[in-house]
């Protein structure tokens, strides 16, 4: 192979090679499409394999003189985190495919959705969606974009005004059609408004202050906090507060949620914020996701006990194996 | 096909980020430093993203005249006097850009921030309320705390120095932690349901 | 029973308690109190891995903070550049947030002129690199690719100071001056994956975010807010705004807890009416 390492381009180099147009003509495109046509999770789940599989026989024979050192052992604890981890929410996953419906415990500030929606109806004002300061990348936001799905999908039966004000141009442009297809699949296309989906600033404060203007102006009967808040929780939950909007609130951020709590009628602590897509869609597969979680909560906890008792005697391996 | 491309193009990167970080192929460390240019070079296309969505909707506004459209205009205005002055006279010390910066944006901005002070004020008043047992602990933490973090806790009594940091150290890390672990796991299920296309409402498509 | 005075009525008007606030905080800045500050253990720690560093070390200080924090992160980031720059290490300054490029090349350049340190030789700045996952990530992989030019535009392949710099393993110490959740990517991205130390200075309401990583040895030190400004001045043998802020921040906590005692005066004068 002629590829040399250190060269930024040789990506392009190594992708003119004979085999990989070889591979790239007939198996790459049969594998995507399997992956793209409508199947069953069990034979997507296989399609997805056997591409990995292909990048990585792939990779080899592209690069099979150079030397690789294939795994870093100081990672074997956390490869087998993962390993659990991706087996138990897949495996409940599957669960929760099979079983068709799961229950999980209620959660009061999701259970008060609808009120929340209902109220800005009855009283004719506005609804006010913040998914805070979270770049797209965040799965924080994208758990808030899920959240905003099922809520658009409410508030479009109503016909309430929805505003949301963004702090990422990214996050307004996945936020607009987040709401559009949430306005269309309730029957209300007509209903939705761009203008009232849109970028502020990406300045903290800048936006605090927009978001506040806005409070103040447009008067929300309900707000709703739902992504990555930092110290500007307090000021927009008591800025909400002082106007008697309704207020439900969740983050990622475990300090803000303190602020949250006291500012705010309900708050989503946790992983509740990360299940609340699941609770509001009652989507099998989510749901089952949800119990993997929480059975992998009692691993760790298990293993936090252990680690405990094991160091408390003296013992550190447990300690050492999951440092590594 | 307009749906499944996004969530193949998804599930592809997402399995590429968690192999590199385990595997140190040197094609998946090239692959990586690829997607790390990338990262960077659409940022800045959605910052124009992001610029373009202002102008509109301002200058739509002002257009229509809409409900107190003069703050449109000073948006608008502040906009394109930033543009002006950091192209035309530089960002350079003692530039004007500068000068408006120093002097009008970080004043503005420290006033919101500081707003932060009157507000944790009003919702310890309103909320640190003895109600009952829970409430009063609490209470009891909250105070604790907040004379325990600064000099005056000392000058009182050297035992709430002591206290707070015992408090923040001990039940306040525990809940954080368990907390933080809640949060964490959600993080991973909610990214392993998006990297397999089980999740795809924030692709506008569900 | 007694008629509850206006002032004990559980919804005491918040602009009372704004105007309260503003006097709490002002009348110590006019009329110094000097109240004694302790110095904590976490602040200790960063002091004492500073004082370990030679000076042929190389320190990062990213300036993570944007201008509407900027009065209590200037204290946090003179507080650590003095110390730099009196041990003589050597400093590289950049920013992940935009806003903190000017700021932190201010507070970089009037700390440098203090010490008399040469630019390129003693520190450097850097400037501002957008995205910041992709930038912490990218700054373990190839520092040049991520920063080709210095602020000014000079190459850092020329600069003395950065020539020899290839990735995080020629930085013995990253240090983020915050006023956000910035730290998190340099925990998850240049701690977790490159082994990297890092310390935090960030203002105190996202300071208490990251005793967890302190605590579990992922943070080398934290410098928590005006009050670990203080202490880190007092380290330094050198009071300054630190010192001065922590006096209004004394006042404006002795004046919550009195609201949270008359709140609940009040709650409890009402609830025994009722």
């Amino acid at each position: 192979m002629e590829c040399i390492p250190p060269v930024a381009g040789c990506s392009i180099h190594w992708m003119h090679s004979k085999t990989f147009f070889l591979d790239k003509q007939v198996l790459f495109p049969t594998l995507v499409s399997n992956l793209s046509r409508r199947m069953n999770l069990k034979g997507k789940i296989r399609s997805l394999i056997s591409l990995l599989v292909f990048f990585v026989s792939f990779s080899s024979t592209a690069l099979a003189a150079e030397e690789v050192r294939w795994f870093d052992p100081q990672k074997t604890g956390l490869l087998i985190g993962i390993f659990i981890t991706i087996v138990l929410v897949f495996g409940f996953i599957l669960y929760g495919k099979k079983k068709g419906s799961l229950k999980i415990r209620s959660i009061p500030g999701l259970e008060a959705m609808d009120e929340a929606v209902g109220r800005a109806t009855e009283m004719g004002k506005p609804i006010l969606f913040s998914s805070g300061l979270g770049k797209m990348e965040r799965v924080a936001t994208m758990a808030s974009m899920n959240i905003l799905g099922s809520v658009a999908e409410k508030i479009a039966e109503y016909n309430t005004p929805l505003i949301i004000p963004n702090y990422d141009p990214m996050v307004t442009t996945v936020a607009q059609e987040v709401v559009k297809e949430s306005f269309s699949k309730a029957g209300h296309p007509e209903s939705f408004k761009q203008e009232n989906i849109y970028f502020v600033t990406q300045s903290q404060f800048g936006y605090v202050a927009a978001v506040d203007g806005i409070m103040l102006r447009e008067k929300p009967a309900t707000n709703l906090f739902l992504g990555t808040f930092e110290a500007e929780s307090l000021i927009l939950a008591e800025t909400g507060n002082s106007i008697g909007a309704l207020q439900i609130a969740g983050t990622d951020s475990t300090i803000q949620l303190s602020f949250f709590i006291v500012a705010c009628d309900y708050t989503l602590i946790g992983e509740e914020f990360f299940a609340a897509s699941g609770y509001l869609t009652k989507d099998p597969l989510v749901l089952g996701s949800i119990k993997g979680q929480d059975f992998l909560k009692l691993i760790i906890g298990i293993l936090i006990i252990a680690g405990g008792i094991f160091s408390t005697l003296g013992y550190n391996f447990l300690i050492n194996f999951l440092g590594k | 096909m307009r749906r499944q491309i996004p969530i193949v193009v998804c599930f592809v990167f997402g399995i590429f980020m968690l192999a590199q970080f385990f595997v140190s192929h040197p094609l998946l460390t090239r692959g990586y430093q690829n997607v790390l240019d990338w990262m960077q070079i659409i940022f800045v296309f959605a910052l124009l993203v992001g610029a373009l969505s202002f102008l509109i909707l301002h200058l739509d506004k002002i257009s229509k005249q809409q409900k107190e459209w003069g703050y449109n205009l000073v948006a608008l205005a502040g906009l394109a006097a930033m543009v002006f002055l950091g192209f035309f006279k530089g960002i350079q010390k003692d530039s004007p850009f500068l000068w408006v910066f120093d002097n009008l944006q970080v004043p503005m901005q420290s006033t919101m921030f500081s707003l932060l002070a009157f507000f944790v004020a009003s919702a310890a008043y309103r909320g640190f309320r003895a109600r009952n047992f829970q409430s009063v602990v609490l209470l009891v933490a909250g105070v604790l705390i907040i004379l325990g973090r600064v000099p005056l806790g000392e000058m009182l009594h050297s035992k709430i120095p002591e206290s707070a940091t015992w408090i923040l150290n001990v039940p306040s890390m525990a809940a954080r932690r368990g907390i933080l672990i809640g949060i964490g796991l959600g993080s991973i299920a909610t990214s392993l349901r998006i990297i397999v296309g089980i999740e795809r409402t924030y692709l506008g498509k569900g | 029973m007694p008629v509850l005075p206006k002032y004990m009525k559980l919804n005491l008007d918040r602009r009372i308690i704004f105007i309260l606030m503003a006097i709490a905080v002002i009348f110590p800045l006019v009329f110094k109190l000097g109240l004694p500050n302790k110095v904590t253990p976490e602040v200790k720690n960063l002091f004492g891995q500073m004082e370990s560093l030679n000076d042929t070390s190389v320190v990062l200080i990213s300036f993570d903070f944007e201008a509407s924090s900027f009065p209590e992160v200037q204290p946090l980031a003179n507080a650590i550049l003095m110390h730099c720059f009196s041990n003589n290490l050597k400093v590289i300054g950049i920013s992940l947030l935009a806003e903190g490029t000017a700021l932190g090349e201010k507070v970089l350049k009037e700390n440098a002129a203090k010490y008399n340190k040469v630019y390129g030789k003693d520190y450097v700045f850097l400037g501002f690199r957008p995205q910041v996952t992709a930038t912490i990530l990218a700054l373990g992989e190839d520092f040049h690719k991520v920063f080709p030019e210095d602020y000014y535009g000079g190459s850092t392949a020329d600069l003395e100071l950065t020539k020899n710099i290839k990735n995080y393993k020629d930085i013995s110490l990253i240090i983020s001056v915050t006023d956000g959740d910035i730290p998190f990517s340099w925990i998850n991205y240049a701690v977790a994956r490159y082994n990297k130390d890092l310390a935090v200075l960030a203002t105190a309401v996202m300071a208490t975010s990251f005793y967890p990583f302190l605590n579990s040895g992922q943070i080398k030190g934290l410098v928590n807010g005006l009050k670990g400004a203080a202490e880190y001045e007092i380290l330094l043998k050198k009071p300054g705004m630190g010192a001065r802020g922590m006096d209004a921040q004394s006042m404006a906590h002795l004046l919550i807890v009195l609201l949270v005692i008359l709140g609940n005066i009040g709650y409890w004068m009402e609830r025994r009416k009722k």
